[in-house]
């Protein structure tokens, strides 16, 4: 009885050695380097306790990028998931089988496009003089539209793009879900003389909790790695206004001080927050 | 007969020369040089000669990556510093510094060959390429600032060329014209020490702005503020899309026929000049950038990895390649394929070909603004630091998310007295 218990740990643990490296390895060097003053420009480095994390509450590009952050958080996961779930909704509701999986097919390739194509594409699309996106209002009003460089406007422009990313393909997957549903609950909501949003909002929806609950954790996680969307489409301007976390790091590490401490100083704090955050979320909504 | 033995042994002279000539050239390099690189024109012609370096090389041969600017100074900076596997760099006026304090790269000359006489490159670009007294990169394009004018836009608005700032700025307003796809001028908004700082410098020199006096720094002066002021009022009539735009955005508007003049770096000419790209072919004048502007001096080039380079017989090998696609050989293909802004030497540039491919007015203006151009960023390791500091809050300043422009100033002054202080520490 013991070999047969054993020996599923045989052969898991070479996995989750190279896992445990993999993982632990660089978040070990990322604490251990936040907590010194390296620069990229130098070999020598001394450890300076916890100035770094101080200074980042009175720096206020930190600050500024806690707000963006959490604001493109909020904005792209729910935009994304009203959109899928409306969009699921009217092609199970509207669309016959052929169409559906025709609509399935084109739904799926803007989530298969490469990000950084996405973004090139998007934002030659918004291009105040040349932008097929724009051209309609500069037809109408005579004036160019320039909404990447309108700080109330920038963030949601490059927000509209990963949500077309991702909720054309959520999207099919809750259309794919409706689809596994048994048909008797919704029939009798029917005979009961329920109307359509009634039925989705009271009897469907209410038994796909789970698989929405753990699409929106995916698209949550899936939010917070937005670098590359960001960093084509704006690099975090205007000014500061669409400078999220990962990029004031990848800034202050790579693109401006080589200061790789406190570019590490900031990563350690987002994975700690979002190590709270998330555990607490997942069970609150487990509980 | 004793003609026909001095011939002999003239000929076998030359030969004998030639073949010594070569073997100094030639070198037992193998494997591939990693080269990275921001895109050019001239890097992507020098690819197609791949067989000659390898043959010159003793069988080397070489790969480039190529990268947008800002993701290049990324990179090199991310690379260099930590595991160092490309053995070429391309490097640039502004990080020279930061890059040749670091030992991130090693002197060239005493691996650039001989035979491709470094002292043939345009002397300014030689400049900018000096860093401690030694010359750290081998120019691949590089000059000053021109002011780039659409003659047809001129004329009919009655404007004369402007050669003072004052005239520049009034011919702005005049020409600008919105409602007919014209806008006066086109600047870069788009933060950064070689972006919107870029352009925003030669106001700043211009109006006597000085970086530091001593160790203080001094950006809040008078010159700071007016060159700031008269920065954001001339944005009021650039091209849509270049308030958070940078080179691309700038110089694609004029190409496009919808800017009627700005102040660029001379590459901008030889794309005026492509009609693969530019709608204003025939159509552009030049002049020196006007007064009291000073010419943004700059030069982007090769440098030699000192981490991928471990061997003094791979660095050789590197500096072989640098010499190689740098040399007056591959330069003369540029000028052969019209690729202006990848000329570099004093030898092309003044050679009886380049004047009869861009004409005698082209050669004024750069004669002339060669006597304008001027170092005007800071010279040392941490400019990137401050001028990307300075490059934030200019792109604040001109989208309008902050207003300030003297309270913007002391900010970067106090960031800068923040950088003096941990280099004395």
């Amino acid at each position: 009885m013991k070999s047969k218990t054993s020996l599923p740990a045989v052969f898991i643990s070479p996995s989750m050695i190279v896992l445990a490296v993999l993982a632990f390895v660089p978040t070990v060097f990322a604490i251990n380097i936040a907590f010194q003053d390296k620069q990229l420009s130098s070999e020598d480095s001394h450890y300076v306790g916890l100035a770094n994390f101080i200074a980042l509450f009175s720096d206020r590009r930190f600050l500024n990028s806690i707000v963006v952050s959490l604001t493109w958080e909020v904005m792209t996961v729910v935009a994304t998931m009203c959109i899928a779930v409306l969009l699921g909704i009217l092609m199970f509701e509207a669309a016959s089988a052929r169409m559906r999986n025709i609509l399935s097919v084109v739904f799926l390739i803007p989530v298969l496009m490469p990000r950084v194509s996405a973004a090139f594409v998007w934002k030659f699309a918004f291009h105040p003089l040349f932008g097929l996106a724009v051209y309609p209002y500069k037809a109408i009003t005579g004036q160019p539209l320039d909404l990447l460089a309108n700080p109330s406007t920038a963030l949601a422009t490059v927000a509209f793009v990963d949500v077309w990313q991702w909720s054309l393909f959520f999207s099919v997957i809750i259309l794919h879900l409706l689809e596994s549903l048994p048909h008797e609950p919704l029939e009798a909501a029917e005979l009961d003389h329920a109307r359509t949003w009634e039925r989705y909002a009271y009897v469907a929806l209410p038994m796909l909790k789970i698989p929405l609950i753990s699409l929106t954790f995916v698209k949550m996680i899936e939010s917070l790695r937005s670098f590359d969307l960001i960093y084509v489409m704006t690099r975090g301007g205007p000014g500061i206004k669409t400078e999220t976390l990962d990029m004031y790091a990848f800034s202050q590490g790579f693109i401006e001080s080589g200061n790789i401490s406190y570019a590490s100083s900031m990563a350690v704090l987002m994975m700690v927050a979002t190590t709270i955050a998330f555990t607490a979320l997942w069970k609150r909504v487990h509980a | 007969m004793a003609l026909h033995n001095r011939l002999s042994v003239y000929l076998s002279g030359v030969l004998l020369s030639t073949a010594l000539a070569g073997s100094a050239f030639a070198q037992s390099c193998s494997g591939s040089i990693k080269v990275l690189a921001q895109t050019r024109d001239g890097l992507t012609l020098a690819e197609k000669y791949k067989g000659e370096f390898e043959k010159l090389s003793g069988g080397a041969t070489f790969d480039i990556d190529y990268l947008n600017e800002n993701d290049r100074r990324a990179k090199t900076k991310a690379d260099a510093s930590t595991v160092g596997k490309y053995n070429v760099y391309y490097i640039d006026e502004a990080n020279v510094a930061l890059f040749a304090s670091s030992k991130w790269i090693v002197p060239l000359l005493d691996y650039y060959p001989k035979q491709y006489d470094y002292s043939d490159f345009d002397p300014g670009r030689q400049k900018v390429a000096t860093y401690d007294g030694k010359p750290w990169f081998a120019p691949l394009t590089g000059g000053g600032d021109l002011l780039v004018y659409r003659k047809d836009l001129l004329e009919k608005a009655g404007v004369q060329p402007p050669k003072t700032l004052d005239e520049f700025i009034a011919a702005v307003k005049k020409l600008h014209d919105p409602a007919n796809g014209v806008y006066g001028i086109a600047l870069r908004g788009q933060r950064g020490s070689g972006a919107n700082v870029w352009r925003w410098m030669p106001y700043f020199r211009g109006f006597g702005g000085n970086w530091f006096e001593g160790n203080t720094p001094v950006f809040d002066s008078d010159a700071a503020v007016k060159a700031t002021n008269t920065y954001l009022d001339l944005f009021k009539y650039s091209a849509p899309g270049t308030q958070t735009g940078s080179w691309d955005e700038s110089v694609g508007a004029f190409l496009s026929g919808q800017v009627a003049m700005l102040v660029e770096s001379t590459p901008l000419v030889g794309l005026a000049l492509d009609p693969k790209v530019s709608k204003v072919v025939g159509k552009v004048g030049y002049l020196p950038p006007p007064t009291p502007l000073t010419g943004g001096g700059y030069g982007h080039g090769l440098a030699i990895g000192a981490k991928a380079n471990k061997t003094e017989q791979a660095k050789a090998c590197a500096g072989l390649f640098i010499g190689w696609v740098t040399s007056k050989e591959n330069e003369q293909r540029r000028l052969d394929a019209d690729q202006f802004s990848e000329l570099n030497r004093t030898s092309i540039m003044t050679s009886d070909g380049f004047a009869k491919k861009y004409g005698a007015d082209l050669g004024k203006a750069l004669a002339d603004t060669a006597k304008v151009t001027a170092v005007n960023f800071w010279q040392d390791p941490q400019w990137p630091d401050l001028g990307d500091h300075w490059g934030i809050e200019l792109e604040e300043l001109v989208t309008g998310t902050r207003k300030d422009v003297k309270g913007s100033l002391d900010e970067l002054n106090e960031f800068a007295k923040g950088l003096m202080a941990k280099r004395k520490s």
